[in-house]
C-alpha cells in the first residue's frame, strides 16, 4: 500500500466488515427462534392455540382466564377471531365441538361487560396466577385455592386475589351432525342439527327488544336481520341463533358481518315460508314470521325483510 | 497511525454496522413461529389447558393429540416439563392437581399402550 491509492483502503475495509458482521448475524451465529410468544405463532398454530383455549374455557367456565389467554395471541378483536375461526371450522366441516367452544367462549366475552348474576353458594374467593407475559399485567388466572400462589422469577406479572362468581357448567353432550342444505339457501353457514342439553349461561336469556318489517329494495333478498346485544347495548359475537322452518332447520352465529355489527346475523327467507326463530341458550321464540309484502315507489311489489333486535333483559 | 491498522479499524467499523444493521435497525422478526420455540412459561400453561380440559373430558387420546402441538416430544415429557416448571415457579396446587391428573393417566396410558383411558 501506499499513499497514491488515496482512501479506498478504508472503504475496502469498511466493506468487509460490514460482510463479515452480516456474515456472523445471519450465518455463522444466525437468529435462533427461541423463547417466542403466542402471538408469533404461524396462523394454523394460533388457531389451534385459541381451539385449546376455548376446550379449556368450556372445562372451566372461567372467562377471565381464558381472555388473558386469548390476549395473548394479540388479536384485534378476540370474540371476531373466535367467531371466524368458528365459523371457518364449521365451513370446513372440522372438529365442530371446537366451534361450539369458540362460539361460547366468544359469546362469554360478549357478555362480559354485563354483571354476571351471581349464586351465593357457588360463589368462591380464588387467589390469582398471573399469565406468562412479557409486559406487567394484572390480568388474573384464578384458581380455587386459599393459599397464594408465588411468583414466578420470570413473569413481570403481579399476583392478585380476586373474587369471582362462576356458575358451574354440565358437561356438554353434544351431538352436531350435518343436513342437506334444505331449499332456501341460507345466507350464512353449513347447516349444523345439534342435539345438545343445553348449557348454564353467565346471563339470562336473550329476549326480543324490537322487531321492525323492514321494506328496503336495496337489500335485495328478503331477510331475517339478527341484532344480539348485552344489556349495555353491545353487540355480542358467537351467539348462536335457530330459524326452523317446515322443511328444514338452520344454525348459525352472529359477528360474521362485524362491518354492520359484532352481534349482527341474517339469514335469507323465501317468500311465503314460515318460520320460527330463537336465540340460543334458551332465548325467546319469535314465531310466524313470514317476508312482508313491500311496495316500492313505482307501485313494485317486492319481498322485505324482518329485523330482530335481542338483548338481555 | 499506519495504514494498516486504519485499515483494520475500518474493518472494525463495518463489522459493527453490521452487526447494527442485522440486529438493530433490521432485527429479527418473529414470525410465523412454531409452538416449539415457545418459552417455557407459555408452554407450561398450554399443557396446563391440555389438563383443564382433560379435567372435564377425560379423553386422554384427545389430551395427547393436543399435546403433539408442542412438539415431537412425548406428551409425557411435555407433562413432566411443565410439572416440574409448575412446581418450580410456584403454580397454584389447584393447577398442580390438574397437571398431576394428565400426567398420571398419561403414566396409565403409555404403560398400557391404550388410547382411551378414562
Amino acid at each position: 500500500m501506499n499513499d497514491e491509492r488515496g482512501s479506498w483502503y478504508l472503504l475496502t475495509g469498511l466493506l468487509l466488515g460490514i460482510g463479515l458482521g452480516l456474515l456472523y448475524a445471519w450465518v455463522v451465529s444466525p437468529a435462533e427462534f427461541v423463547d417466542t410468544p403466542p402471538f408469533s405463532l404461524r396462523e394454523d398454530y394460533k388457531d389451534r392455540y385459541r381451539a385449546a383455549i376455548a376446550a379449556a374455557y368450556v372445562a372451566s367456565g372461567d372467562v377471565q382466564r381464558a381472555q388473558a389467554r386469548l390476549s395473548l395471541l394479540e388479536d384485534d378483536d378476540p370474540s371476531l377471531a373466535l367467531v371466524a375461526q368458528a365459523q371457518r371450522y364449521l365451513a370446513n366441516g372440522q372438529d365442530l365441538l371446537d366451534a361450539q367452544a369458540m362460539a361460547d367462549l366468544a359469546s362469554a366475552l360478549g357478555q362480559a361487560p354485563t354483571p354476571l348474576p351471581t349464586r351465593p353458594e357457588e360463589t368462591a374467593t380464588f387467589t390469582a396466577t398471573s399469565l406468562p407475559s412479557d409486559t406487567p399485567s394484572a390480568t388474573p388466572l384464578p384458581s380455587a385455592t386459599p393459599t397464594e400462589t408465588p411468583l414466578p422469577d420470570t413473569m413481570m406479572t403481579t399476583t392478585v386475589s380476586v373474587t369471582l362468581a362462576v356458575t358451574a357448567r354440565p358437561t356438554q353432550t353434544l351431538t352436531l351432525t350435518r343436513t342437506p342444505g334444505p331449499t332456501p339457501t341460507p345466507s350464512l353457514t353449513p347447516t349444523l342439527t345439534p342435539s345438545t342439553t343445553p348449557t348454564a349461561t353467565l346471563a339470562p336469556p336473550f329476549v326480543l327488544d324490537n322487531r321492525v318489517e323492514v321494506c328496503n329494495p336495496l337489500i335485495g333478498e328478503s331477510q331475517i336481520q339478527v341484532f344480539v346485544s348485552n344489556a349495555a347495548g353491545v353487540g355480542i359475537p358467537g351467539v348462536e341463533v335457530i330459524v326452523l322452518w317446515q322443511a328444514g332447520e338452520e344454525h348459525f352465529y352472529t359477528g360474521l358481518k362485524p362491518d354492520i355489527d359484532p352481534g349482527y346475523a341474517d339469514f335469507v327467507m323465501q317468500p311465503e315460508t314460515t318460520y320460527t326463530l330463537q336465540v340460543s341458550d334458551g332465548g325467546q321464540v319469535i314465531p310466524d314470521l313470514v317476508a312482508p309484502a313491500c311496495t316500492d315507489t313505482g307501485d313494485k311489489q317486492y319481498w322485505g325483510s324482518w329485523r330482530l333486535v335481542f338483548s338481555h333483559p | 497511525m499506519s495504514r494498516w491498522f486504519r485499515f483494520l479499524i475500518a474493518v472494525a467499523v463495518g463489522i459493527g454496522l453490521g452487526l447494527l444493521y442485522g440486529w438493530v435497525l433490521s432485527p429479527v422478526e418473529y414470525v410465523d413461529t412454531t409452538p416449539e420455540t415457545l418459552r417455557a412459561d407459555y408452554r407450561a400453561d398450554y399443557v396446563l389447558m391440555v389438563a383443564e380440559s382433560y379435567q372435564s373430558e377425560r379423553d386422554i387420546s384427545l389430551a395427547m393429540e393436543r399435546l403433539t402441538f408442542l412438539g415431537f416430544s412425548p406428551p409425557l415429557e411435555l407433562v413432566e416439563d411443565a410439572m416440574a416448571y409448575a412446581v418450580q415457579k410456584g403454580f397454584a396446587p389447584a393447577d398442580l392437581g390438574l397437571l398431576r391428573t394428565l400426567n398420571d393417566a398419561l403414566i396409565v396410558a403409555t404403560s398400557v399402550g391404550g388410547s382411551n383411558q378414562p
